[in-house]
């Protein structure tokens, strides 16, 4: 009546039972109990399941069952998708405790691994032709996996390849950008066009070892951190410690001695060896002397140099505290042009204003202004 | 086929064809009422007689450049277009379908073809040269005689104007030296028979300044400066409006243009910079002054008001409240005869219809007595000091400002009382 496996399992259970109610009665313990109950009942349920099954043995003469018994069903091909899924959810207990960028990966690894997992078993059950699966899986599955492989792909050559960049010194960086990387890609695509014949592993090969020199040197690259980056500083940041003047600073090199055409000003000043003077767009006159300029708006202010000399361009404006404030251009050379932004937020009727000084466009060592009257 | 059997045909066809005419007239009757009410609604618009911003009446020569263009222009798309739906009527009516063979299918004719392309060029290119020249003529800054800024933001324009290194405003030389330039909002005054550029830019969103009677529209865009020019030979008021979507109260941004000749826009100079008057010590005006230190001074400028309690220059700081940066200047607020952006009168309707429709040589002297208390609109300005955002929608819920970090579009609700509300109309009626 039982299988020889059945009677092993219900041996088994039995023994278990007595094990538990032993262990109950004599030593006591819920977790023990509880554990022992578990085992118990699991093996009672197995030796069950193994009884109605009948040991999933196949009579040698039911030929039906040759191909329609379970035993007979082609075996699921091995997945690696339950082990990625299980990674994903370590990733996500991890994040919990970590950091949440790691449970939004897990959580992205799960989803993608389980629709993976899922739509591998849809495949194999298509029918009994592995090829025929294989097929049915990829006519689905390469659309969504091969932008997604191709995205992060180019995404980790970038970000490997800017780690190196980041990682050496700025004219090495420049080497490599312009002369190692493009001799490369040339190399490489000469080796594919000249040897048409070039196997497809081969070719693999070759790009795997590419791939992996680049992980590498990523790797290397972000573990060492990036080169030191000197930070420049603008002409706001020296007008901040009041050294808007003559001399020369650092936002003086390499300024742009220039502005776009396009640029639209509120006034164009320049400075010659008459002094200061202004034009105004639309207007076909030279000014001097006094300027108006509304408030609480950008007035862009072009500033062209025709002397010989280099010069900085200064607009006086006032702290709230009645203090003065100057914002400054870079150091203008010989017919060069820059531009200044300059936004009151106070009239200059304002005493605070007039306390400071008032507003005023000069010039680093020149005596001339122009006043800026702000209504 | 019987005799009987024709004899029935021949009813039934001439019942159907009878049915049928029927039809057709009816239809034929539907379509022309159709085609005359619209006509007629088409026109009659045209006969409005209050239409203060119609494009068709210049009142300036810019306006008039445009006019001399557009009438031509308009005739001869007029014309073309009469010819063109002529041609297709005849086509449609008389090659319908009726049953008919098609007709012989013409290909490749073409001296034909050359006629289509040269028709349309010609006419074309005789519109473009004469556009092209009044456009480069609107542009024309050579001949600027006076530099006003203007500046859009949601949702009313301000005006400042430029003072001339000789320190006179549009040629003319005011009597008093003032600490500030004029800066106004709503209505533009200009003297007649002048150039006046506009420079303009905008605050906040694209704007779009536009006096049909006076000139073309010209977009003012934030960071930019663009330039319009206005002038006109008749005294008078012209009406405009924004006409780039500019926000909640695109429609209540309007604004105006006051033409006044020469001796009084002189006098209008004269009284813009006239030192400020405090009022009278103990009255209701006074007690107004406080409370508009109090309420209103944060955002609006009241050019020389000192504050009584501590004898300190009274200066706003809009751009500490407002998106923009900035809050009409009320320092004559009553000299004008229209507030929040040029959309409500500060005039009622009897006193409105006296100053807009006077002549050219009365107009002056009838708006520079500018709002008196018997003319007062008080209604629309009550309704405004209560509540502002409720009267013209803006962006002044404080629990709604994250967007634009905390700072209202346009005039809050400032909770005042009927009381205060006295008390500042009292004040207000003194600011002219």
């Amino acid at each position: 009546m039982f299988t020889t496996g059945s009677k092993l399992l219900f041996g088994a259970s039995g023994a278990s039972l007595v094990g538990t109610l032993l262990y109950g009665i004599l030593v006591g313990g819920i977790m023990g109990t509880v554990g022992l109950v578990s085992l118990t009942t699991g093996l009672i349920f197995i030796a069950g399941i193994n009884a109605f099954i009948r040991d999933a043995n196949v009579a040698s003469d039911d030929v039906s069952q040759f191909s329609g018994s379970a035993a007979a069903a082609p075996r699921p091909a091995s997945s690696v998708w339950p082990l990625v899924v299980a990674v994903g959810g370590a990733l996500i207990a991890l994040g919990v405790v970590i950091h949440e960028v790691l449970t939004i990966t897990g959580l992205v690894v799960v989803l993608a691994a389980s629709a993976e997992w899922l739509l591998q078993g849809w495949a194999e059950s298509a029918s009994s032709d592995e090829s025929h699966n294989s097929e049915v899986r990829g006519r689905l599955a390469y659309t969504a996996e091969m932008p997604v492989a191709a995205a992060i792909g180019l995404g980790l050559i970038v970000f490997m390849f800017s780690r190196v960049m980041l990682g050496v010194p700025t004219k090495a960086s420049t080497i490599i950008a312009f002369s190692v990387v493009a001799t490369i890609v040339l190399i490489a695509g000469a080796m594919i066009s000249r040897a048409r014949s070039m196997s497809a592993p081969r070719m693999f090969g070759l790009f795997a070892v590419v791939s992996a020199v680049l992980l590498a040197g990523g790797a290397v690259a972000g573990f060492n951190g990036e080169r030191e980056i000197k930070e420049h500083k603008t002409t706001a940041y020296y007008a901040e410690l009041d050294k808007c003047g003559e001399k020369e600073i650092s936002a003086d090199e390499h300024a742009s001695q220039t502005v776009a055409g396009k640029a639209n000003s509120s006034a164009e000043v320049t400075l010659d060896e008459n002094g200061l003077s202004y034009t105004r767009p639309g207007l076909n006159m030279v000014q001097s002397g006094v300027i108006q300029l509304p408030r609480s708006n950008a007035n862009n202010i072009l500033f062209r140099n025709e002397t010989s000399e280099p010069r900085r361009f200064i607009a006086e404006m006032a702290n709230v505290d009645g203090s003065p404030a100057r914002i400054c251009t870079a150091l203008v050379e010989e017919g060069g042009v820059q531009l200044l932004t300059v936004n009151y937020s106070a009239p200059s009727f304002d005493p605070v204003v007039e306390e400071s000084g008032g507003y005023s466009f000069v010039v680093a060592g020149l005596d001339d202004r122009i006043e800026v009257i702000v209504p | 086929m019987s005799h009987e059997k024709v004899h029935y045909r021949t009813i039934c066809n001439s019942e159907r064809a009878t049915s049928s005419l029927e039809n057709m007239s009816s239809r034929l009757f539907r379509v022309a009422t159709t085609v005359a009410g619209v006509a007629a609604t088409t026109v009659l618009a045209g006969c409005a007689s209050d239409a203060p911003q119609d494009t068709w009446k210049p009142a300036g020569p810019n306006a008039q450049k445009i006019q001399d263009l557009q009438w031509p222009i308009f005739l001869t798309a007029g014309i073309v277009g009469v010819i063109v739906m002529a041609f297709i009527a005849f086509c449609v009516v008389k090659y319908r379908d009726r049953g008919q063979a098609i007709p012989d299918q013409a290909h490749g004719k073409a001296w034909l073809e050359y006629l289509f392309i040269a028709i349309p060029a010609v006419i074309l290119t005789a519109i473009a040269i004469p556009t092209v020249g009044v456009v480069m003529a609107l542009n024309d800054t050579d001949d600027t005689e006076c530099v006003i800024n203007v500046t859009g933001q949601q949702w009313w324009w301000e005006y400042d104007y430029e003072v001339g290194a000789d320190g006179t405003i549009c040629g003319y030389a005011p009597s008093e030296v003032a600490a500030s330039p004029i800066i106004t909002s709503g209505q533009l005054v200009i003297p007649a028979d002048t150039k006046v550029l506009l420079r303009g830019t905008s605050r906040d969103v694209i704007h779009s300044y536009w006096i049909p009677r006076l000139n073309g529209k010209r977009d003012m865009v934030p960071g930019r400066v663009h330039f319009l020019r206005l002038e006109s030979d008749t005294p008078g008021i012209y009406a405009g409006q924004c006409t780039e979507f500019c926000g909640l109260s695109h429609a209540n941004m309007r604004m105006e243009t006051v033409v006044l000749e020469s001796a009084h826009f002189q006098q209008w100079i004269d009284n813009e910079l006239e030192p400020y008057q405090a009022p009278a010590e103990g009255g209701l005006a006074a007690e107004g002054e406080t409370t508009f230190i109090a309420q209103c001074s944060r955002c609006h400028q009241v050019n020389g008001l000192v504050d009584p309690g501590n004898g300190n220059l009274v200066v706003s700081y809009p751009d500490q409240f407002v998106y923009s940066g900035a809050a009409p200047n009320l320092t004559n607020f009553l000299g004008r005869n229209t507030f929040a952006g040029a959309t409500w009168d500060l005039l009622t309707p009897e006193c409105r219809t006296d100053v807009w429709e006077s002549s050219p040589e009365e107009f002056g002297d009838k708006y520079l007595a500018g709002v008196s208390q018997d003319c007062l609109n008080e209604i629309d300005l009550r309704e405004w000091l209560r509540n502002a955002p409720a009267k013209k929608p803006m962006y002044a819920d404080p629990a709604m400002l994250e967007q634009s970090d905390g700072k209202v579009r346009g005039m809050p609700y400032l909770g005042l009382s009927e009381d205060q509300i006295d008390q500042l109309i009292a004040y207000l009626l003194e600011r002219k």
